[in-house]
């Protein structure tokens, strides 16, 4: 069954069809929300929050954008306010574009990517340095650059202008390639 | 920066800006001049560009449990 019909199914009550849409976006929430959050267990609290919404206003989805965007957009909101009742980041570190790149420090990698999905010791190193990106810039980053999103998109998403997105996504590569540069420029292939 | 020649820090601010995309408008023709001949930068785009992939090929799966807790905690438990 498409996923229209599923919905407008679930809006007039139908609960296999409510179902079937967690069922459809389960794992790429949970996926995305982990890529946020970077903990398993804020995670998966966040995709219940999620799922949670989704039930709760799914009458008032007018399916004038994708049901996956506006999930994105349900998770992006629920990690920031995560972080910012936690209140741990500083982001005056991030406001000089300059110093986040250091010509000196160019190396070629001896690791490659292919290596990620059965190494648990780079998946600590890859976690270690996205963690310390203040949530506002991981959400853009996974937005932009993995999830595949348009700068356009992403600025709709979270409320930004283009022009400030553009700088979050600068800032966002320049600082995560620094700090894997400081592990892989000494890693063996 | 100086169109003519840019220095590689403005290379590698570029491709921090624009990686993906506008790597072939005019403007950026003296940047992809510079990366062509500067090892030192084609390391750094290519180093740029695997660190997206990394975290691209960095997933999750959502296990049988986390499932079953999350269709419970729905109330459309199967």
């Amino acid at each position: 069954m498409n996923e229209l019909k599923l919905i407008k199914q679930a809006q007039h009550g139908d609960k296999k069809a409510l179902a079937e849409l967690v069922k459809l976006y389960e794992q790429t929430v949970y996926n995305f929300s982990y890529k946020i959050c970077r903990n398993k267990e804020r995670a998966e609290n966040t995709m219940q929050e999620t799922f949670l919404s989704m039930v709760k206003n799914i009458k008032q989805f007018s399916g004038k954008s994708k049901l996956s965007t506006w999930l994105y957009r349900v998770v992006s909101n629920h990690c920031l306010m995560l972080a910012r009742s936690e209140g741990k980041h500083e982001f005056s570190s991030f406001e000089d574009v300059e110093a986040t790149i250091d010509e000196k420090e160019i190396a070629d990698w001896k690791v490659t990517p292919d290596r990620v999905t059965e190494n648990n010791e780079l998946k600590k190193i890859l976690d270690k340095a996205i963690e310390k990106l203040p949530p506002e810039y991981r959400i853009v980053f996974t937005l932009r650059d993995i999830e595949g999103l348009s700068t356009e998109e992403t600025a709709k998403m979270v409320k930004l202008s283009v022009p400030a997105v553009k700088s979050r996504l600068h800032r966002a590569r320049a600082f995560l390639r620094n700090e894997l540069n400081k592990v892989f420029k000494y890693e063996q292939k | 920066m100086n169109k003519s020649k840019p220095t590689c820090k403005d290379v590698m601010t570029h491709i921090c800006d624009n990686l993906g995309e506008g790597l072939d408008s005019p403007k950026c023709i003296t940047i992809k001049a510079h990366l062509e001949k500067c090892e030192n930068c084609q390391h750094y785009f290519k180093s740029v560009e695997s660190m997206i992939e990394f975290y691209k090929k960095y997933n999750v799966t959502i296990t049988e449990d986390q499932h079953n807790g999350l269709m419970k905690c729905l109330g459309l438990k199967e």
